[in-house]
């Protein structure tokens, strides 16, 4: 059973009963008076009530004060509301910014929570229903919340409280805000017809209202037609400094010591001073106090340029840790004041690298303090058993050099040459005098590595599968190629190294180092535990059909069942923080999850939107009503009337 | 005297009594009385008044043989004269609580009238009883004769406290019961019975009595001055009748009582008794001297 407006149905109790109970008492007091015998009045009323069919209407003002009491009641319960405005538009689709950002507390409860108050107050004031109105129909309204990703929470209806409901619920998250996407389901969604809405979506645009600070990172690839888009600013200050970034990684030379980075980022006018506390596992460690200066306008490219400090920490533990970092200055957005990073237990990565004397490729490999490394030849390496490592897991990952494309078992590895024949590459040939056209310099293989000057005397044409990722690119084809297949990973590059001029750069040591250590984590030998909210996170090679535990901000004992592939794909973590998924028969894993954006940090709200060659201002003011419903003033009518009838009945009863 | 008329003068004052002293109650019948007295009877007796002849038989008194008849006619009549016989006066005064009420109250007027009423007829030298009622008779002055008699119709009078309710039927039947001889009755009540009153005085009018019903009622019974919604308590039995005053109700009230009146006084003369309505705030003078004459109470 559904309630369609149970705060009417209270109103009309709290107005009705005591209405009632007072009547109940005017009743009773009736005035006393002694006559000799009641014998004739008796009969007179008697005679007053039989004989005339209908009572004659009596002049009295209390019956006339009653009458218009229960008409003004019964106004009041009809529910009238005033049409302020005649609207033109009949679809209306509310966009609601649930970015980080929005969770700033410079205006009461927050920027969401008044954004949601404004988009209700708008909502009521569209679909009110009004019996003095111009509208032959009321106008429907979409709601959308954006954040990283957009999300339709509520289709198009003119149901009023479905959609106050839809707002109330509406969350907030610790993810960047994107327009983009919104936008777009909009359009989507305005474009094609909706049978419940007799197809009339199509013949109109619908308006756009959007309720947002305005920090929104993907304005200038957006664009809007005129007058589609309503933007409706929140918020009132940009006090704000943030943990804008942090890294923690065990040093390569001493794994013991711990080095922790963070950057931190002033978005005010003015200089600030702060503090920054450090602790591993809820420990103290150290506290560094900062001056941070405000932001400032560059001279020549007229660019804001907020202040910056970056600080390093240098801890010691052998041991599993949460690293925390936090500011101690009070601003009005919280989430980007903590940042956590998790540090592992120091673990050597079993490397065989297969060789028949590659001293260069052993030299990369030996550089690496957390690699340990075995050597064997082409060989010996194709006596082993492959199954039986497979099961043993000697090996992390292997190093194929100078690979012949022989078949080899499931694992992870690094092949130079021949690709397997488990890859899925064809080898068209063999090119010769190859240079680096492209490649993919932000990909965790590539990070920090030069490929500009890398020159190959001969290679194989490479023809990878359509799922796989090209890393890096040679003007014939693809150079290095990155393959899953039957839960093995290969990184191939389709050269001999020493058919190259790349041991001689300073990034092939790089290239080594990243690759052995992503082959690593594909391996589950270094899990990704530092994650940006809301990013997806997967879990392979777990046994099929357990049930794992996973706990953090918004889940609680959250039961999630791993794939009969062996995938587990964790719940999306939209707030910032730790969260921990509890396995069967192992230890719990913990996920940092952290805001770490400098442009969703910046909070200062703006008053116009600046689109592709267009800029689009605020309003003006907060949202106003269309339709103003009547029954509280006939409410206070009522009130007024029920005084009324009591001055009136007290002056009588004195007469 | 002068003691008595003292006392009563705090009902009569002395100018009245002066003109009270000239008249007398009438009878519309002829009836028995006690005693020989002032008034025709139906009985033949000894009188001035000549009345039949009748013959002679052994043992009648000689004295009223008709010898004029006799000497024309040498037949023996006997001569029948009207005997002249007291007549009865019975006042019966309502003291229930609702005559107390009015302004002015009718308890002032009932008094006041029974007062000239009982000085005419003690005057007079007839037989005077009086009873105040309400449930039952209250205090009752059996057959008074004489001026002798004015102190105690005064004190019975003046001690007579109106309150309770009214039980006509039963007054009634004492009255029957305890009475002995017709007369005059005269009933001063306001009325209002509920149980009704017609039952009540058929019980009077069948004992023979020449029954006067006089009706008091004070001003605020004929026109109301009443407004608003009021609850109206019974002054005798405390009933309750909750009325919203309209001009229709007060118009319907009116007429009720015009009805209930017109219904009284049709009982009454349809038995041939008289009924008398009056208002307290009228003169009781007024309506002794004249009102009461013209209708033959009094002469």
């Amino acid at each position: 059973m559904n309630w369609i407006s149970p705060l009417t149905a209270l109103y009309a109790g709290a107005v009705t009963v005591p209405l009632l109970l007072l009547l109940y008492f005017l009743k009773l007091k009736r005035q006393e008076s002694v006559v000799p015998s009641t014998l004739l009045w008796k009969r007179a009323v008697q005679d007053l009530q039989v004989n005339a069919p209908f009572q004659r209407l009596r002049r009295n003002i209390l019956l006339l004060l009653q009458m218009l009491m229960l008409l003004a009641i019964l106004a009041a319960l009809a529910g009238p509301v005033m049409s302020l405005h005649s609207l033109k538009v009949e679809r209306y689709v509310l966009l609601i910014d649930n970015s980080a950002s929005m969770n700033a507390d410079d205006v009461e409860p927050t920027r969401l929570g008044y954004a949601k108050e404004q988009a209700t107050i708008f909502v009521r004031s569209i679909t009110e229903k009004s019996f003095m109105s111009f509208r032959n129909r009321p106008p429907q309204i979409m709601v959308i919340t954006i954040n990283d990703s957009a999300k339709v929470v509520c289709n198009f209806t003119s149901d009023t409280n479905q959609l106050v409901r839809t707002i109330e619920h509406i969350r907030a998250g610790d993810g960047r805000s994107s327009l983009g996407q919104g936008l777009a389901l909009a359009r989507a969604y305005c474009q094609s017809p909706d049978p419940e809405a007799n197809n009339r979506s199509a013949e109109q645009a619908a308006q756009l209202v959007l309720f947002s600070d305005g920090c929104i990172q993907d304005l200038q690839n957006l664009k809007v037609s005129a007058n589609e888009l309503i933007f409706q600013a929140i918020g009132s200050s940009s006090d704000n400094v943030a943990i804008t970034a942090m890294k923690a990684r065990r040093s390569f030379e001493n794994a013991q010591r711990i080095d922790v980075f963070v950057t931190l980022t002033n978005y005010n006018d003015t200089q600030v001073n702060t503090d920054l506390q450090l602790s591993i596992n809820g420990d103290l460690k150290a506290v560094k106090n900062l001056v941070i200066d405000g932001k400032k306008i560059d001279a020549l490219s007229k660019k804001v340029i907020n202040g910056k400090v970056s600080v390093d920490f240098e801890v010691s533990s052998l041991e599993f840790g949460i690293i925390e970092a936090k500011l101690l200055r009070k601003d009005i957005l919280a989430v980007d004041d903590t940042a956590w990073s998790i540090i592992s237990a120091p673990r050597d990565v079993k490397t065989l690298l297969v060789t028949d004397n590659n001293v260069v490729l052993e030299s990369a490999l030996k550089a690496c303090r957390q690699i340990k490394l075995f050597k064997c030849t082409h060989a010996e390496f194709s006596q082993m058993d492959s199954k039986a490592m497979e099961i043993t897991r000697s090996y992390d990952v292997f190093v194929l050099d100078n690979h012949d494309g022989a078949s080899v078992g499931r694992g992870t590895y690094l092949v130079f040459g021949k690709p397997p024949q488990e890859t899925g590459i064809e080898v068209a040939g063999q090119s010769q005098n190859q240079l680096i056209v492209d490649y993919r310099a932000k990909h965790p293989v590539l990070n920090y590595v030069n490929m500009d000057n890398l020159f190959v005397g001969k290679c194989y044409d490479l023809k990878l599968p359509r799922d796989s990722e090209v890393l890096a690119e040679f003007d014939k084809g693809p150079a290095i190629g990155l393959i899953r297949r039957n839960n093995s990973t290969f990184i191939t590059a389709g050269f001999d190294v020493m058919d190259s001029n790349w041991p001689f750069e300073p990034g092939f040591v790089l290239f080594v180092y990243n690759a052995v250590a992503f082959l690593a984590e594909e391996a589950g030998l270094v899990e990704k535990t530092e994650i940006q909210v809301a990013e997806p996170v997967s879990l392979l090679g777990l046994n099929a059909d357990q049930e794992a535990l996973f706990n953090g901000p918004g889940y609680k004992d959250e039961k999630i069942i791993v794939t009969k592939s062996g995938k587990l794909r964790l719940p999306v973590m939209e707030r910032a923080g730790l969260y921990e998924l509890k396995l069967p028969d192992a230890d719990p894993k913990v996920y940092a999850v952290n805001l770490l954006d400098s442009e969703e940090s910046d909070i200062a709200p703006k008053d116009q939107l600046s689109l592709v060659g267009q800029e689009i201002k605020a309003s003006e003011s907060t949202v106003k009503r269309f339709n103003m419903p009547i029954w509280p003033y006939i409410v206070a009518i009522v009130l007024l009337l029920v005084c009324a009838e009591w001055l009136v009945y007290n002056s009588k009863i004195r007469i | 005297m002068n003691n008595n008329r003292r006392k009563l003068t705090q009902l009569l004052d002395a100018d009245f009594m002066a003109r009270l002293d000239s008249m007398d109650v009438l009878s519309k019948k002829i009836l028995h009385g006690k005693m020989q007295g002032q008034r025709r009877s139906k009985r033949r007796g000894q009188s001035v008044e000549f009345a039949d002849h009748r013959p002679y038989v052994a043992g009648d008194d000689l004295r009223f043989v008709d010898w004029n008849i006799y000497a024309r006619l040498e037949q023996l009549f006997l001569k029948l004269f009207m005997e002249e016989q007291d007549l009865t006066v019975h006042i019966a005064v309502d003291v229930s609580g609702s005559v107390g009420y009015g302004e002015p109250a009718k308890s002032t007027f009932i008094l006041k009238l029974a007062a000239a009423l009982g000085y005419v007829s003690l005057v007079n030298n007839n037989r005077l009883t009086m009873s105040s009622f309400n449930l039952g008779i209250v205090n009752q002055l059996k057959y008074m004769r004489g001026r002798n008699y004015l102190p105690n119709i005064a004190e019975f009078l003046l001690d007579a406290e109106f309150e309770g309710m009214t039980d006509f039927d039963n007054v009634c039947k004492q009255i029957a019961a305890t009475q002995s001889g017709t007369g005059i009755m005269i009933i001063l009540s306001d009325f209002f019975f509920k149980e009704g009153y017609e039952s009540a005085m058929r019980r009077i009018i069948g004992r023979g009595y020449d029954l006067y019903a006089i009706q008091v009622l004070s001003p605020q019974e004929f026109d109301p001055e009443m407004t608003g919604d009021l609850k109206l308590l019974d002054i005798e039995d405390s009933d309750v009748a909750e009325v919203t005053i309209s001009n229709a109700l007060i118009k319907h009230y009116k007429k009720n009582l015009s009805a209930y009146c017109a219904q009284l006084q049709d009982y009454c003369v349809r038995r041939g008794s008289s009924y008398v309505l009056a208002k307290s705030s009228d003169s009781v003078e007024m309506l002794v001297l004249n009102y009461l004459r013209k209708i033959n109470l009094l002469r």
